[in-house]
């Protein structure tokens, strides 16, 4: 299997190495940061079921039959606007209830990654029919929860760290291309479409991935260059300003202590703005690790002081997609290490080199695989 | 093939490599070319014209071509999608202009964004809404309640709360600035939109008056004081002397409550 995979790269390279030729191989053979698809799968997921649970209390004033913006309103702007919502369908309360535990459910089995693909495109129907249902109560983070829900679908984000991958590990019996051929005997058609579909999963993915980037991209782009416009970021009081706000200030005395800091006030907030503006610039080298680390404080900074949880959470999860594999496999065994002290048995399977019998997350192999498949100093974002 | 192969590894890594590794099973290639080009990869090499199977069945050409101009349909899709929600963020241009219709179309309703996160500048006045109520008994006598400050409420909420609901943070603020943007100063409603945003905000009003305070009525009124914010010069150097800075009061007309209403 080691010299098999590469047929494409290899023989288009001896065709012709050019980079549009391997940008195509890397596009069609190989889904690119499928750990960084699976995190922003389990933020998300269980971003918007905190949030359905958080507002379990309210949910019927938000998106509730009984709800301020009534049913016939939301009907009305969704003849306006085109949206549509399952929420709509009927005014009965008992329909509401159903449709809020659908979307719990739906919440929590898209997070775990249980027929992710099937539960994909389920999360983004009800996130797209909570957020129209209330559109006029949501903020940045619901819009951003909303768009990466639907640019989700897809990708193959149930392939790390989720209910799929640990059913496919735990399958004794394969049933690749290779076994059904020699049980359907030597069925061209069929290996082709088996091809096909594979081929179209990885394209999609990718395809995906890409998008998710430069939206996110677009996003940090706008926002500072917006911010670039305003008077009070360009002489540094714009931060007063936002901490003075009653409604984002939960921790009044926090607030004000740091509202009295008028030189700090003054550098974070053209900090941030400087941040956002080159974010997408230096996601292509080793910088973009430290503008992460820059922005998660920033936004567990706003999620504290502002009361923002959700959409700093957002944010974070985002901010994720640009992260390699290589740090999630690192920070899957540092967990792993920390939570599961090995068992004799693992010992014994590290030294028998058997560790895909182990019930871990990842395994060698696994690793290797990937780090195979993706030739050294290329990363896919 | 793969039995022969993977002889050394266990399941578990065959199994991952049939999900995820790039597959010899290419899309228009016959299994016996894809069988022996896996096992011998140097030929493939060496000899450049093995690469194209000698003969593709019917089935074979037409998959790939379908793949092909899949993958072609799904790149320029994705290049046409950012592309247009880049001129969708974007302030507007004589691209955006001329294109307007088809960046909409595209862009609305599940694409739309704004991502002026307090740009070009945060709020720099605060917001106090206040509601009062009107009664007319059977006799005809009319009764004004008290104003209610809805604001406080949203306000007490959120105080010492690590996760805000959106009932108290969003609600009752975006109904306001939608109402503003729609109406401006003026509060006759002009248009089909406005109308249901000013719907909307009576709706808030008239249920969180009812749900704090009770009581029945028939009609109710919104008060929207609006405070600038003191510059962070003022706040710091305050030693009583600094005026609070002017407030502005709004008083929104009386409107009608009820279930017929909607």
């Amino acid at each position: 299997m080691r010299t098999e995979p590469t047929s494409l790269v290899s023989t288009s390279q001896n065709r012709q190495s050019s980079p549009v030729s391997d940008a195509y191989a890397v596009l069609i053979e190989q889904p690119i940061s499928l750990y960084a698809a699976s995190v922003l799968r389990l933020g998300y997921g269980l971003l918007y079921l905190a949030f359905l649970l958080r507002e379990f209390p309210h949910r019927r004033e938000i998106w509730g039959p009984d709800s301020p913006w009534t049913p016939a309103l939301a009907t009305q702007l969704f003849d306006q606007t085109g949206w549509f919502s399952i929420l709509t369908l009927s005014d009965s309360p008992l329909y509401f209830e159903g449709c809020y535990a659908l979307a719990v459910a739906t919440c929590a089995l898209f997070m775990l990654g249980w027929r992710t693909r099937a539960m994909s495109l389920m999360f983004a129907i009800v996130v797209a029919s909570f957020h129209a249902r209330a559109i006029f109560m949501t903020d940045g983070g619901d819009n951003l929860m909303l768009l990466m829900a639907l640019y989700l679908c897809l990708t193959a984000c149930g392939r790390r760290w989720s209910l799929d991958a640990r059913r496919n590990r735990l399958q004794k019996s394969t049933v690749g291309c290779a076994r059904r051929l020699t049980r359907l005997g030597s069925n061209d058609l069929w290996c082709n479409l088996v091809a096909t579909r594979r081929l179209l999963v990885t394209v999609l993915h990718n395809c995906g991935m890409f998008v998710i980037a430069a939206q996110v991209c677009i996003l940090y782009g706008s926002a500072g260059l917006y911010k670039v416009q305003g008077g009070l970021w360009a002489n540094g009081t714009a931060l007063h300003y936002v901490m003075n706000l009653d409604l984002f200030q939960p921790w009044p005395a926090l607030s004000h202590m740091v509202d009295s800091q008028q030189m700090l006030v003054a550098v974070v907030s053209y900090m941030t703005v400087l941040v956002q503006v080159a974010f997408p610039f230096v996601l292509f080298g080793r910088l973009k690790y430290v503008f992460v680390t820059i922005l998660l404080g920033m936004h567990l900074g706003i999620a504290i002081l502002l009361g923002l949880p959700l959409f700093s959470g957002a944010m974070i999860v985002a901010d994720a997609v640009f992260l390699p594999d290589r740090f999630y496999q690192f920070l899957g065994r540092a967990c792993r290490r920390i939570f599961s002290p090995p068992t004799p048995q693992d010992v014994e399977a590290l030294q028998t080199g058997a560790v895909g019998a182990v019930g871990g997350d990842m395994n060698v192999a696994d690793e290797a695989e990937h780090q195979r498949a993706l030739p050294a100093g290329r990363h896919p974002l | 093939m793969r039995e022969a192969l993977s002889s050394e590894r266990d399941g578990r890594s065959r199994l991952l490599e049939s999900m995820d590794s790039v597959d010899a099973w290419r899309p228009g290639r016959g299994t016996a070319e894809s069988a022996t080009s896996d096992q011998t990869p140097t030929k493939d090499e060496s000899d450049p014209a093995s690469d194209t199977p000698p003969e593709r069945s019917g089935t074979g050409f037409l998959l790939e071509a379908v793949t092909g101009s899949t993958v072609v349909l799904c790149l320029a899709a994705s290049l046409l999608h950012v592309l247009l929600v880049f001129l969708h963020v974007a302030p507007p241009n004589a691209v955006s202009e001329r294109y307007s219709s088809q960046i909409n179309g595209w862009i609305y309703p599940l694409f739309e964004q704004s991502w002026r996160l307090f740009a070009p500048d945060p709020e720099s006045v605060t917001r106090q809404i206040s509601a009062r109520t009107m009664h007319t008994s059977p006799d005809g006598t009319q009764q004004v309640s008290d104003w209610f400050d809805l604001t406080a409420v949203d306000e007490s909420a959120v105080e010492h709360n690590f996760f805000p609901s959106h009932t108290t943070q969003n609600m009752l603020r975006r109904a306001w600035t939608s109402y503003l943007e729609l109406h401006g100063s003026d509060d006759r409603s002009n248009s089909e939109r406005a109308l249901m945003v000013q719907k909307y905000l009576r709706n808030i009003a008239a249920n969180r008056v009812a749900g704090h305070r009770g009581g029945t009525f028939e009609a109710i009124q919104l008060q929207v004081i609006t405070r600038p914010i003191a510059a962070p010069g003022a706040a710091s150097s305050t030693d009583g002397a600094v005026p609070e800075p002017p407030a502005e009061t709004r008083y929104l007309p009386w409107w009608k409550t009820g279930p017929d209403e909607n």
